[in-house]
């Protein structure tokens, strides 16, 4: 059986075949683009730094229509452009651009299968050389709020049988026993747990260890139809940032095709760090 | 095991455990980082494990987690005096962001 949308996805050996044109951009989306992009990118790929490019600089958001529309001139990308997104830590933040991608309605968009992980285990080729770029005019659509969960979506859904919360942070973020990894000391939270009756599915569990690329699409209906999270519910993703819930609300939504999936990018860091906020442990 | 070592000094920031041919320096503000290399540190010229820290940007940094000394090199003396550097360097940290009431 094949994902509910294949087009959705490219494979390294395919991106090595058909490198980046005039109508087919490729776009490298880093967490860390000091030690990712700039070290080394694909050849033709353009960077889109998470934290700069994708998040509003003051407040906490996502950019706006007028700076995603500004971000895709600068990329060269039209609204007709296919966009071939890939990147570092699995795929996660190119996962998030994927979504903000779609909430400003671009179409023809996907995303490398294995990210940056899988193109190195096969030593495949990188150039520090950046490409140059001719701005062009780009006209994006209102924002599409279906696909995002607000604190309120989240608040209103606890107890409702036909909503499920889908954690995908590890066991050990999800028992409050830690707040965040120690590697990230600007992601804490003031309290650890979790959302009232949300599943603990880890985003890892979609992937295949060894090169990062997605599971076949039984592993994965098994992988969260055993939890409840099942089609006929509205799902909302959640971690501790909103990266890692893009990358498992992307398999629901285009690889098991869920009719209702929403990222809540919000996160711990909204939810564990607000008074009053109901928290499981 | 790191963990087995009996530590013959150990500051707030930091533990000097004892290790077969190295005094092991600590730095207990990197509890639980992952070891991502060992390598020299280019600072104190001796093996250290590393560990990366993210910063507000994302941006990864490069930092050492333990430091070995080697034993035909180094004594516990000397050690100490890079243990009490890192301790006065986060002691006046923690002024910093939590200073202490006098009154």
């Amino acid at each position: 059986m094949s994902y509910a949308h294949p087009e959705v996805l490219v494979d390294t050996e395919w991106l090595s075949q058909n490198p980046p044109n005039e109508s087919r951009k490729l776009v490298e989306v880093d967490y860390d683009p000091v030690n990712g992009y700039q070290k080394g990118h694909i050849n033709g790929a353009s960077l889109i730094w998470w934290k700069r490019d994708i998040n509003d600089p003051v407040t906490r958001d996502i950019i706006s229509k007028k700076e995603f529309e500004a971000l895709m001139s600068k990329n060269g990308i039209t609204a007709d452009t296919e966009v071939i997104l890939y990147g570092d830590f699995n795929n996660w933040f190119a996962a998030f651009v994927f979504w903000v991608f779609k909430i400003y309605g671009h179409e023809n968009l996907k995303i490398m299968n294995g990210g940056r992980k899988k193109w190195e285990l096969e030593n495949r080729d990188y150039t520090t050389d950046e490409p140059q770029i001719s701005p062009s005019q780009y006209i994006g659509q209102p924002p599409d709020e279906g696909l995002r969960a607000y604190l309120f979506d989240v608040s209103r859904g606890i107890g409702k049988e036909d909503t499920v919360m889908v954690d995908v942070r590890s066991p050990a973020e999800f028992s409050g026993q830690i707040t965040a990894p120690p590697e990230y000391p600007m992601e804490h939270a003031q309290r650890g747990g979790h959302i009232p009756d949300a599943n603990n599915i880890p985003w890892a569990t979609a992937v295949n260890d060894a090169d990062g690329t997605f599971k076949g699409v039984e592993e994965l209906k098994q992988n969260y139809e055993q939890k409840g999270v099942t089609p006929d519910k509205d799902v909302i993703c959640y971690c501790r940032i909103g990266e890692r819930s893009s990358h498992s609300w992307f398999v629901l939504k285009y690889l098991l095709g869920y009719p209702k999936v929403r990222n809540y990018d919000g996160s711990w860091t909204e939810w564990g760090n607000m008074i009053g906020n109901p928290v499981e442990k | 095991m790191l963990l087995d070592l009996p530590v013959i000094e150990k500051g707030s920031f930091y533990f000097i455990k004892d290790g077969n041919t190295a005094l092991i320096l600590e730095d207990k503000t990197k509890r639980g980082l992952e070891i991502k290399e060992t390598s020299e540190d280019e600072t104190l010229k001796v093996k250290a494990d590393k560990g990366m820290i993210h910063d507000m940007d994302g941006i990864g940094h490069w930092v050492p987690i333990r430091w070995y000394f080697s034993k035909d090199s180094y004594d516990l003396s000397s050690v100490l005096v890079h243990a009490n550097a890192m301790e006065k360097k986060y002691t006046e940290l923690r002024e910093l962001t939590c200073p202490q009431d006098d009154d």
